[in-house]
């Protein structure tokens, strides 16, 4: 009988403590998201800028400048959920650029600079599905949702991503 | 940047994690980074790096099929603690956060700009799958992982469903480039073999077993075998007519190594498994030996598939002595062999491999942000205090 009495606020106790830790784990699991996706977008709207000054450079034929152009504006002005689609064609519009070899000879550093840029869009966009993964599925447990852990914290965004395009203009 | 590593196992024991992390710490602050480094000592006076603290005296216990020395425990958090708060790191890069030592204290202690690089590979185990829900809540915390290879990628992503960005271990190419054969190691036909050939992993006795066969065909080859070890075992095994083709060298240091590579004409790396990278075929490649390895998952990716060193059925001695003695003959092959390992090396040197871990540390970044400890660690500062004085 007097047991109850030691167990109950113990059990209740370590409920409590139990909840925290888990409300913590997710709040920095959220937190990893946003920094990663703090940094992909940054290393997103470079690429852009450099698409446009790559589109400018007038050696660009109009209708492959116009699209690239187009392409990088849009990619810039997307919503977050629309994001990856318009990133992706961006990507395509820039695979254009890949076949014409003349222009890679004469604005070496422009090309190179998108490969390094790509180079890290990669790593980037891994880390971010990684870190989108780990705080989505965590919400998804039936403890975090009955007792509301994620709070207002709104859903990371799931980044769709073309790797294998990515892939040739690192070739 | 202010970069601080942990290293799990104990800094005066030579290893591969540790070599690894000393590397890369001089070398980022040869490019101006500032750097610290804590590790497990047993001998605090047996250090010599100016750049390391120490934590403690590790303790040994099995793991992974060997013996590790690690370091855990509230003396051991105290310290990880007191580094971590009067550190002032930009980036944390954690070494081996799975296995418990420091790197896991230092894990679960810390908050920020988290980096983690695996190493080990090990098959599906059972005890993995079991500890892995307590890792999890701290290993989550890392912003960027590491592998060192597809090997030790697959690894994590078994054990701790996380996926991780690849790069290999790093080599100082051009201290294996520039050396000259050691005179009393020159020809006639030299085959190499590096590692603690006690360990039947290494693979020693699936090349001891092909030695007749190649006899056979190349009468006067010498077997030079370094590193730690009792010699008089392997050689009771081998044929007794054989035993003077055998040389022990001991164990051998870093330059020695260098230019035993050099007095080469074939290097073998017979080993059965547990192997994640084989930095020993990096340094290979880049003094230019021709290579012929087992074909096990870490091998068979580091010589993209055979394309930059020929490989042999694991643990198939017959196989092996057959690639030996068609390549002893083809001194063309041997040749191209070594121009193209020469180049390929390229990609293993700090210079490229320093680079790609500084991308991955911009990526776990937040301008401004340092490294602290985490709530519950402030907490617990608050309560031992006087312990950490």
């Amino acid at each position: 009988m007097n047991n109850t009495y030691i167990w109950l606020p113990l059990t209740l106790l370590l409920v409590i403590w139990y909840l925290t830790f888990s409300a913590n784990r997710l709040d920095r699991l959220h937190h990893r998201a946003e920094t990663s996706w703090a940094n992909l977008d940054a290393i997103l709207q470079r690429r852009a800028a450099l698409a446009l000054d790559i589109a400018h450079t007038g050696a660009v034929d109009p209708a492959t400048g116009l699209l690239i152009t187009a392409a990088a504006h849009q990619a810039r002005e997307a919503e977050i959920s629309e994001r990856s689609e318009a990133e992706s064609s961006l990507t395509q519009a820039l695979l254009l650029l890949i076949e014409e070899t003349d222009l890679n000879r004469r604005y070496p550093e422009l090309f190179r600079e998108l490969e390094t840029i790509t180079e890290r869009l990669k790593i980037a966009i891994s880390l971010h599905i990684e870190a989108v993964n780990a705080a989505r599925s965590r919400r998804e447990r039936l403890i975090y949702r009955i007792f509301r852990l994620a709070g207002h914290a709104p859903l990371p965004v799931k980044y769709a991503f073309e790797d294998d395009s990515l892939m040739e203009i690192t070739r | 940047m202010k970069i601080g590593f942990v290293s799990p196992y104990a800094w005066d024991v030579p290893g591969g994690v540790q070599s690894h992390i000393r590397d890369l710490a001089l070398h980022y602050r040869q490019l101006g980074h500032e750097v610290s480094v804590l590790a497990p000592a047993s001998d605090d006076s047996e250090i010599t790096d100016d750049f390391v603290v120490t934590a403690g005296r590790p303790v040994a216990i099995p793991y992974n099929g060997a013996v590790a020395r690690v370091l855990f425990g509230p003396v051991a958090a105290s310290r990880v603690r007191q580094w971590i708060g009067s550190g002032d790191f930009d980036v944390l890069h954690l070494h081996e956060p799975a296995i418990p030592s420091l790197s896991l204290l230092a894990c679960s202690i810390a908050e920020g700009a988290l980096v983690g690089t695996f190493h080990a590979a090990a098959p599906r185990q059972k005890v993995a799958f079991a500890i892995a829900p307590l890792l999890e809540p701290v290993i989550e915390k890392l912003r960027a992982r590491i592998a060192v290879s597809e090997v030790a990628r697959e690894t994590l992503r078994i054990h701790l469903e996380t996926d991780a960005v690849v790069i290999p271990n790093g080599i100082s190419v051009a201290s294996f480039a520039g050396v000259s054969p050691n005179p009393e190691w020159q020809k006639p036909l030299n085959i190499g073999f590096i590692g603690r050939f006690s360990e039947p992993r290494k693979g020693l006795d699936v090349l001891l077993e092909a030695l007749p066969n190649i006899a056979r065909v190349h009468p006067n080859f010498r077997l030079l075998i370094a590193g730690p070890g009792e010699g008089l075992e392997a050689m009771q095994k081998i044929n007794p007519a054989l035993r003077n083709r055998l040389v022990f060298l001991g164990r051998i240091n870093d330059a020695e190594k260098a230019s035993f590579l050099k007095s080469l004409d074939l290097y073998v790396a017979p080993n059965t498994g547990g192997e994640s990278f084989g930095i020993i075929l990096a340094e290979a490649l880049a003094s230019g030996v021709p290579i012929i390895a087992s074909d096990i998952p870490a091998f068979r990716y580091l010589l993209e598939e055979g394309k930059y060193g020929q490989l042999f059925e694991n643990e198939n001695s017959e196989d092996l002595a057959r690639k030996v003695i068609a390549l002893l003959k083809d001194q063309k092959t041997r040749d191209e062999m070594s121009v193209s390992g020469v180049n390929y090396a390229q990609r293993f040197d700090w210079s490229q491999v320093g680079d790609e871990i500084m991308n991955v540390y911009l990526h776990a970044l937040i301008p401004g942000e340092k490294v602290g400890l985490s709530s519950e660690s402030r907490l617990w500062n608050r309560i031992f205090s006087r312990e950490d004085e």
